[in-house]
């Protein structure tokens, strides 16, 4: 890990991050991934905006623990991939706030994640949809059903944690005995 | 029935609120200014290459608002990545993007490859770079003749098709196709190129140079054609960044990023690519720029072939068309002829990805279009569009 990427990563925690990862560059293409509760989204766009960061992406998926949206950014001086998830917990309505006042290219990312998983993005200037159908009938397709679900914490998919704050209870499979301690349950 | 109404064939009122529009029409006019006009833009018409809608409102001949309207070409290619096996699903990657299906091949096979820690033989590599160049030339050499179109030139896209033909011809030797072309293997390629081929790619390096000296002086040495575009659709770093955009647009912004150097995959960190950047951030500049690279590829393509090396094509234990991908996740980006092609796929270790997610650089290049285009004239924001290179399966996926 650099230093640049220390740096970041102490960046990203002192944020409010609930999970810092240290992705194996080689094998996932990352350099820095970290878990964010909503509320703690803009800030962190507007701390990667003001590092010179781009977004590239908006990659949701479903699994078992709720929506998860990540957020995939690198820097055009500094190239540093990295990924911030944001997990929705509640399946019913699904909502995160937009990143749009930071990334304008974020509009458009966001739409495309309505439209395939139906998460609300609130602050979204125009939240229509973008690929779709507009009267498309049926759920979002990319959507999955129970029996097809994963989990991604038992399965471990996001490589090993740096960090875990206390009492986060998604810890991956291969840290649980560090985390066990810290959480209160 | 009272027979046809000619003047009014669809009984449209001019009451508000009843407008013939569809629900963008609707959508969109909500923000309109009473009294300007509303234009639709495709979605068949010539200068949005294919199935892009754009909405302008207009006031006189200038355009105060546009938005793009997505999804004649939606096919859910993310879709069908979670459904098919990786195997099955990698010639949907010559499909993504028509005119530059190497790149997302690269993309989808680096993914898999990166995910399951596969090696790829040193031939395969610089049989990839050669490919991946070819096609890069081809992209632009069709962007070239498309985009001198719209302007209102007609002959030169004739000479950008004679160009793709010969290239046509070259990758048809290796990939069996000319147009959706599927060369990549997990691990390698999918056969090596033969004598001929080789010859064809040495013979066509100094032509096109010829070409390309041809094309300065019936292109862009046109005084008309310069006049049209100096100037017009500046984008700067800043826009760059706030959209994501990348490729010719960020580099014409001054900006020197090309992922072939900044997160070297292959064997390109050997073969020191040249990246053209710093031209005018107008679409004078990022012509200029697409040029440049056409000339940059070339390059490249002789260094590749000084230094090919002799050996397998495909690594011995190469996936067989069940193979599973271990569970993981991963994220693999190549430049694309547009900009950074992504791909991000999630894998819970079944027979079929858990989620596919593909980013295409053309989608984060168009969202720009609607800050772009704002307060210039309707000619210009065609020159804009154009400007951008846009592949709407691309961007529709």
């Amino acid at each position: 890990m650099s230093d640049a990427t220390r740096a970041l990563s102490e960046g990203v925690k002192d944020l409010g991050a609930l999970a810092v990862y240290r992705p194996d560059f080689g094998k996932q293409g990352l350099r820095l991934s970290a878990f964010l509760p909503g509320e703690a989204l803009s800030r962190a766009a507007q701390f990667l905006r003001e590092k010179g960061f781009t977004l590239l992406d908006v990659s949701t998926a479903e699994f078992q623990e709720g929506f998860l949206v990540t957020y995939h950014f690198d820097s055009f001086a500094e190239p540093c991939r990295l990924a911030l998830r944001v997990l929705l917990e509640d399946k019913a309505k699904p909502t995160v706030p937009s990143v749009y006042p930071i990334f304008q290219g974020a509009e458009w990312h966001e739409r495309e994640s309505y439209d395939f998983f139906g998460v609300i993005f609130e602050g979204n200037p125009n939240l229509v949809p973008l690929l779709l159908p507009h009267d498309l009938p049926g759920p979002p397709p990319l959507r999955k059903k129970p029996d097809a679900l994963a989990s991604f914490a038992a399965l471990g998919l996001f490589g090993e944690a740096e960090w875990i704050s206390p009492g986060w209870p998604y810890a991956p499979a291969a840290a649980a005995p560090d985390a066990g301690e810290g959480a209160p349950q | 029935m009272t027979g046809f109404n000619f003047i009014n064939p669809f009984g449209v009122s001019d009451e508000p609120g009843t407008y013939l529009g569809d629900f963008y029409t609707d959508n969109f006019e909500k923000k309109a200014t009473a009294g300007n006009v509303i234009l639709n833009l495709g979605p068949q018409h010539p200068s949005t290459h294919g199935v892009l809608r754009v909405l302008v409102e207009l006031y006189g001949e200038y355009v105060l608002r546009a938005e793009p309207v997505l999804g004649y070409l939606h096919r859910m290619q993310e879709k069908m990545g979670e459904v098919k096996t990786p195997y099955q699903y990698l010639p949907n990657m010559g499909r993504v993007d028509y005119l530059n299906p190497i790149a997302w091949n690269w993309a989808f096979a680096g993914a898999v490859e990166t995910l399951a820690g596969i090696e790829v033989p040193e031939r395969a590599e610089y049989l990839r770079v050669i490919a991946a160049e070819l096609n890069r030339v081809s992209s632009h050499l069709l962007w070239w003749g498309a985009f001198v179109m719209d302007l209102g030139g007609v002959t030169p896209i004739l000479y950008a098709f004679e160009e793709r033909e010969k290239l046509n011809d070259i990758t048809q030797i290796v990939t069996g196709s000319r147009l959706t072309l599927n060369y990549f293997r997990f691990g390698g390629v999918g056969q090596d190129g033969d004598a001929r081929f080789f010859k064809l790619i040495e013979e066509f390096i100094p032509y096109m140079r010829e070409r390309l000296k041809m094309y300065t002086g019936l292109v862009t040495d046109n005084v008309i054609f310069r006049r049209r575009l100096e100037g017009v659709g500046p984008m700067d770093e800043s826009l760059c960044l706030r959209y994501g955009a990348t490729g010719p647009i960020l580099r014409a912004a001054g900006v020197n990023y090309d992922t072939r150097l900044a997160i070297p995959y292959g064997v390109y960190d050997r073969l020191e690519c040249p990246v053209p950047t710093g031209q005018p951030n107008d679409c004078f500049g990022r012509y200029m720029i697409r040029l440049l690279e056409i000339e940059a590829s070339l390059t490249i393509l002789e260094r590749a072939l000084a230094s090919i090396p002799e050996g397998p094509t495909l690594v011995a234990k190469a996936p067989k068309p069940t193979y599973k991908l271990p569970a993981g996740e991963v994220y693999f980006a190549v430049e694309g002829a547009r900009g950074q092609v992504g791909c991000h796929i999630v894998s819970d270790g079944g027979k079929t990805p858990y989620r596919v997610k593909l980013r295409a650089p053309g989608f984060s290049n168009l969202s720009l279009f609607a800050e772009a285009a704002q307060g210039t004239i309707l000619a210009d924001a065609i020159a804009i569009l154009g400007s951008l290179d846009l592949v709407i399966p691309e961007v529709d996926r």
